[in-house]
């Protein structure tokens, strides 16, 4: 299984796909063979997830064909498409929470069950793991794994069902810096037993670095192919954005700014995760008016605990919460929204609006029961759907129609729509989770844009971002969270981009380092 | 002794709580994939109202049984169809196959000449081990007296305890409950694993229902479940998804439903309107209570994915 | 032979983002006319003429204004069961117990009429009857209430467990013991009668007030759920918890309220009952799965509070004609058995007012898309 007596090859030719109607992927086609790393470089909603789903069998393409070793398949399930060799890896991991390891690995494989053949998958999971670095437990539940270990939990299921080529759907989205290093040599280890790897990347220097040839695509069209050591990041960047383009945002002067008083203060808190278990563990910061203060980590190390703590959305066991000089510690979302806070949750659809309710009735989810939009207990829809148009107009939120649920939207329209509720509202200080998670470059360019104007204005930012990139780029103070802590604060210009990285999976030390 | 009222009430314990043992352990198998159905209650009368048909006109336990298991199997069919397919609320969709399962029964409970009104005569419910071993003192009545059926429920909370945790199927099965989508992308087939466990739970209700009219209750009477299927319902989450628990509690509520019985015979004056509330008060208490537990044992057991129902190409 | 599953291949549902008026409206109509096809083949199935059958119950229940009066004084309670169950499934409480908070309406109502004095003014009489009944139906709800909105307990259970509890606390009273309920001169269990100034004033032959007040009721809960600061916290929770608690609405204070509402509802209907139709407190009458139906009619009425009254004349009409049915060889039982078929058809027409059915490739109409 691990060297095939013939390269294995892959052919995509012309697939396509719709939703509603409109075209996610529209006219793709690129081929790989065993042996070879094929990277397949877009932006966010250039259809590469879309044509990764199709792929993996979870889609079935409205036409088009795909080319396994010479003959035309019908990917017609997951299963079909494991047994015909293609392993998915996603971006957002399908693992089993509460099963082992060893459980999610033969999931889906009968042949592979039984008391004894259990003892046999575990030897087999670990002869794997060995064999290409990818060191998991196979007797550990899921959850208590850190994403790095279930990325490779992902892998080697792969891998032991005799997966020949992988497909790896933006894998080093979620990780720190050097569990990439980590996983790139798992990668080429595969390669070198005859495996085929399509890598999937919105990354241009991820696939500058790690892969053989290129297919770029760009609004669900091929838009440009070539053997990697040929290109250029000016070319591949013409190819993904078209001739327009004028190069990324972090050339720009970064006006100096001098940071006033603290806005938001954080102190001593103490916050019990999901599992009954200590998720945020005495986290103490503060955040000044005209400053954004960014949150790295790995995802899961607390962030989404601390910033729902920070809104009210779940109780602190300890500490306290400052906002604008109130303490809001013992206050509900509110009350805290009262004193100033602006918060955008990463769950956009489900918290920040809710999924099957109109336009007008999200926008004024935060104030409907203040005047103009209610008087002594009554709506007034009038005054709701001026407030509804005003913020629609002012934000650019396209898309919706009256009395349609927002879950009809698309994710940069839904986003608008957030921010303009909660910036266009009394506020001192926001709080923005992954903000720009899953947006394609116009929407998310246009999110980034609204937080520097909030900083601009003197109020006070906390950025909580998976994109390591992202927090560098836009952040004054880096803090970086693992395992529930801060374990690290940097104020520009001192910002330590490799010590941040080996924090961020505690490779350094246990002392809170802090270049501030 | 073994006339004695604590062995007697011990047996009939037995007996009365084998009937919702068995819709209980169809419905944990059912909601262990993901599906929440409701409608137990209904599934149970329609096998009922199947079982003392067949059992009439042929006289055959085996048969009876087996017919009222496929009216229960047909009628949760029809709230896979609902839940998995159409994807309806699966709370509406449960209460409905109640109401059409009751409706249903007391109509074909009611037609023509009706010989549904007689007793079923030629089933055989008699005890299945030789009497020698139920004549055994205290434990020949409460353990070796019964007839097949009793045996039959035990048996198949032993096998699905097993299967559950320890079979390709289970997993299988538990997967689909825990993460669809994680299970779809692993090569299950979600839907064809939930159709089969809601089946399989309106089978085992139905059986269940079966068992009720044959030989609990003796004769067919519109509505006769009385709740158990709902106190089937609440012990699932009673016993945390877990078969062999749900065992225990079923016989619990078997001893609660003949309480009556008991003090009657220990000569204690309680109205009878009083008794027939014990369970319903018992279950109420017993819920409330699992949910007031710190431990939250009750969210830790359910299925991650319990009445959501999947859809895989969702953007 | 491959050729359906092919098709079925090629099915693609869209989820459509406003279903239109006539939809919302259309798909419950046509529901209801397939459960009545289905009905017809299991009647013809039996033996009975199902043109027959359904021309008798009209005759029985809608034809002439006496059957009109006996269809809408049986519709009385159903309306109120209906927008019991409405209102609380609106915000995805399931209270299933409005059949028992019923009862402790009606045991409340009844001990009211028969313990205040008799010759207290009608009016009085009556508000404290229907305000006792409500009473008694907030207090019963909030068995399930305040455990479902301080402990997450399940209220699905705890309502039906409940209901089981009320009924055999009401037969208890009557039945099982020489109660201040029961009428000591009879040696047949039986209620006492409650005085006549406790007994609602006609409108049009049999049909008492109650009706009129069940209409009134509606429109306020409509008014209440479209228009109000509250209808608008029920909404948001209804379609998402977590949104509800990033805007600051309190969830367990809500699910209080709710589940008040929907209890005072199911007791007035039953203290209507007592004192409209029944005039004591008969369990008998009473026990008649009015909370059940009531569930039934907020579903075809798709959660709508003016629409709960039209289907609870509509399956008024169809339990009312259940006794003219024995005349042509039917069973009475074919009443519960339709509403069960009307019941499980309006939810599976639910799936086609919410989702848009095509073919692949390239028919799926480009309308349910939003950028």
């Amino acid at each position: 299984m691990d060297s095939p007596a013939h390269p294995v090859s892959l052919q995509v030719k012309d697939l396509r796909k719709s939703f509603y109607g409109v075209p996610a992927v529209d006219g793709v086609g690129f081929d790989v063979v065993g042996g070879e790393i094929h990277g397949l470089l877009g932006e966010n909603g250039a259809g590469k997830s879309t044509l990764c789903s199709m792929l993996a069998g979870l889609y079935r393409p409205d036409s088009g064909s795909i080319v396994l070793d010479g003959d035309t398949v019908q990917l017609r399930s997951p299963d079909d498409a494991a047994a015909r060799g293609i392993g998915m890896v996603y971006q957002h991991f399908r693992l089993v929470d509460s099963f082992t390891v060893a459980e999610n690995i033969v999931l889906g494989d009968a042949a592979a069950f039984g008391r004894k053949a259990r003892r046999g998958v575990e030897e087999r999971v670990e002869q794997l793991a060995a064999e290409y670095g990818l060191e998991v437990h196979p007797s550990a539940p899921v959850w208590q794994l850190s994403v790095g270990e279930r990325q490779r939990v992902e892998i080697l299921k792969q891998l032991f069902r005799g997966a020949r080529i992988l497909i790896l759907d933006e894998p080093t989205a979620v990780l720190a810096p050097h569990e990439s290093d980590r996983l790139f040599e798992a990668v080429r280890l595969m390669v070198a037993t005859g495996h085929a790897v399509v890598l999937v990347s919105h990354k241009m220097q991820e696939i500058l670095g790690h892969t053989d040839r290129v297919t770029v695509l760009r609004a669900g069209r091929n838009a440009g192919e070539g053997v990697t050591n040929s290109l250029t990041t000016a070319g591949l960047a013409t190819m993904m954005f078209g001739s327009t383009y004028t190069g990324a945002s972090d050339d720009e002067p970064r006006a100096l700014h001098t940071p006033g008083d603290d806005v938001l203060a954080v102190n001593g808190l103490q916050v019990t995760g999901d599992h009954g278990r200590t998720a945020v563990d005495s986290v103490s910061f503060s955040v000044r008016r005209g400053e954004i203060v960014g949150v790295a980590g790995v995802s899961g190390n607390g962030q989404r605990e601390l910033h729902e703590a920070i809104a009210g959305l779940r109780s602190s066991t300890e500490g306290s919460v400052t906002i604008d000089g109130h303490d809001c510690s013992k206050l509900g979302p509110k009350q805290r929204h009262a004193a100033g806070l602006a918060y955008i949750p990463e769950d956009r659809l489900g918290t920040g609006l809710a999924p099957g309710l109109p336009i007008e009735h999200n926008m004024v989810l935060r104030s409907f029961s203040r005047r103009p939009h209610s008087r002594a207990g009554w709506l007034s829809s009038a005054a709701i759907a001026k407030t509804s148009a005003r913020l629609v107009r002012d934000f650019d939120v396209r898309g919706a129609r009256d009395g349609m649920p927002v879950s009809f939207m698309s994710g940069g329209n839904l986003q608008k729509a957030i921010l303009a509720r909660e910036l266009t509202e009394h506020h001192e200080v926001l709080v923005a989770a992954a903000p720009t998670r899953g947006l394609d470059l116009a929407a998310a360019e246009a999110v980034r844009n609204h937080l520097h104007r909030e900083r601009d204005s003197g109020r006070g930012v906390l950025l909580f971002s998976e994109d390591l990139a992202e927090v560098l780029d836009l952040s004054d103070v880096v803090l970086v969270m693992f395992k529930g802590r801060v374990v690290g604060s940097f104020a520009r210009p001192d910002v330590d981009i490799e010590q941040i990285g080996l924090l961020m999976t505690g490779a350094a030390t246990d002392e809170p380092t802090s270049a501030t | 002794m073994n006339d004695s009222v604590i062995v007697l009430s011990i047996a009939s314990a037995i007996v009365a709580g084998t009937p919702i043992l068995l819709a209980a352990l169809g419905e944990i198998i059912t909601e262990r994939s993901g599906v929440m159905n409701l409608g137990v209650e209904g599934m149970m009368l329609v096998g009922a109202v199947a079982a003392f048909w067949c059992g009439v006109h042929t006289g055959s336990l085996t048969l009876a049984l087996l017919v009222g298991g496929l009216a229960g199997a047909g009628l949760s069919l029809i709230h896979a169809v609902l839940a998995i397919t159409l994807r309806v609320n699966q709370t509406v969709a449960g209460l409905s196959l109640v109401i059409v399962g009751s409706g249903l029964s007391a109509f074909l409970g009611s037609v023509g000449s009706s010989p549904l009104l007689e007793a079923p005569n030629g089933v055989d419910v008699s005890p299945l081990l030789p009497d020698w071993m139920a004549d055994l003192p205290l434990v020949g009545p409460i353990l070796f007296g019964h007839d097949v059926v009793v045996y039959i429920a035990i048996a198949a909370v032993a096998f699905a305890a097993r299967v559950l945790y320890h079979s390709a199927f289970g997993l299988s099965l538990r997967a689909v409950g825990e993460d669809p989508a994680a299970a779809d992308a692993a090569g299950l087939h979600v839907v064809r694993m939930r159709y089969l466990a809601t089946t399989i739970g309106g089978f085992c209700a139905g059986i269940g229902g079966a068992y009720l009219v044959l030989a609990v209750l003796g004769t067919w009477q519109s509505g006769l479940t009385a709740g158990a299927g709902w106190i089937a319902v609440a012990l699932v989450i009673l016993a945390g998804w877990r078969p062999w628990l749900a065992l225990i509690g079923a016989y619990t509520f078997g001893a609660l439903r003949g309480l009556g019985f008991t003090l009657q015979i220990a000569q204690v004056d309680i109205p009878s309107d009083f008794l027939t509330m014990i369970p319903f008060i018992t279950a109420y208490v017993v819920v409330v209570a699992v949910s007031a537990s710190p431990t939250r044992a009750r969210r830790v057991a359910a299925p991650a994915a319990l009445g959501e129902p999947y859809r895989r190409e969702q953007r | 032979m491959s050729g359906i599953p092919a098709l079925f291949d090629r099915v693609v549902v869209t989820p459509r983002a406003q279903p239109s008026v006539s939809l919302r409206a259309g798909v419950p109509l046509l529901s209801l006319l397939a459960a009545l096809a289905v009905g017809a083949v299991i009647l013809v199935a039996t033996g009975a003429d199902p043109f027959e059958a359904y021309r008798t119950m009209f005759d029985a229940s809608l034809n002439g204004s006496a059957a009109i009066e006996r269809t809408l004084t049986y519709a009385t309670p159903l309306i109120l069961t209906g927008l019991a169950a409405a209102v609380a499934f609106r915000m995805r409480t399931y209270n299933i117990g409005a059949e028992g908070q019923l009862f402790m309406g009606a045991i409340a109502g009844s001990w009211l009429a028969l313990a205040l004095p008799e010759d207290l003014p009608a009016p009085l009489m009556l508000t404290a009857m229907l305000l006792g009944g409500a009473l008694a139906g907030v207090l019963w709800a909030g068995f399930a209430a305040v455990p479902k909105a301080f402990l997450g307990t399940d209220e699905i259970i705890t309502t039906l467990m409940l209901n089981f509890v009320a009924l055999a606390f009401m037969n208890y009273l009557i039945f099982g013991s020489m109660s201040f309920w029961r009428d000591p001169s009879r040696p047949v269990p039986q209620g006492k009668q409650i005085p006549d100034s406790a007994v609602l004033p006609a409108i049009s032959g049999r049909l008492h007030l109650g009706f009129a007040i069940a209409v009134v009721l509606a429109v306020l809960i409509w008014l209440l759920l479209r228009s109000s600061t509250f209808g608008f916290r029920i909404r948001t929770i209804g379609d998402s918890h977590r949104a509800a608690r990033y805007a600051g609405i309190g969830v367990p204070v809500a699910t209080l309220a709710v589940m008040s509402i929907s209890g005072a509802l199911a007791g007035v209907a039953g203290a209507i009952e007592v004192s409209g139709v029944t005039n004591r407190l008969d369990p008998k009458a009473l026990a008649i799965e009015l909370g059940y139906t009531g569930i039934v009619i907020a579903a075809v009425a798709r959660l709508h509070p003016l629409g709960v009254v039209p289907v609870a004349v509509l399956l008024a009409a169809i339990t009312t004609a259940g006794g003219s049915m024995q005349s042509i060889g039917v069973q009475v039982e074919v009443v519960v058995l339709l509403q069960g078929l009307i019941f499980l058809s309006v939810t599976a027409g639910e799936f086609f007012v919410t989702n848009r059915i095509g073919l692949r490739p390239g028919v799926v109409a480009a309308e349910g898309s939003g950028l």
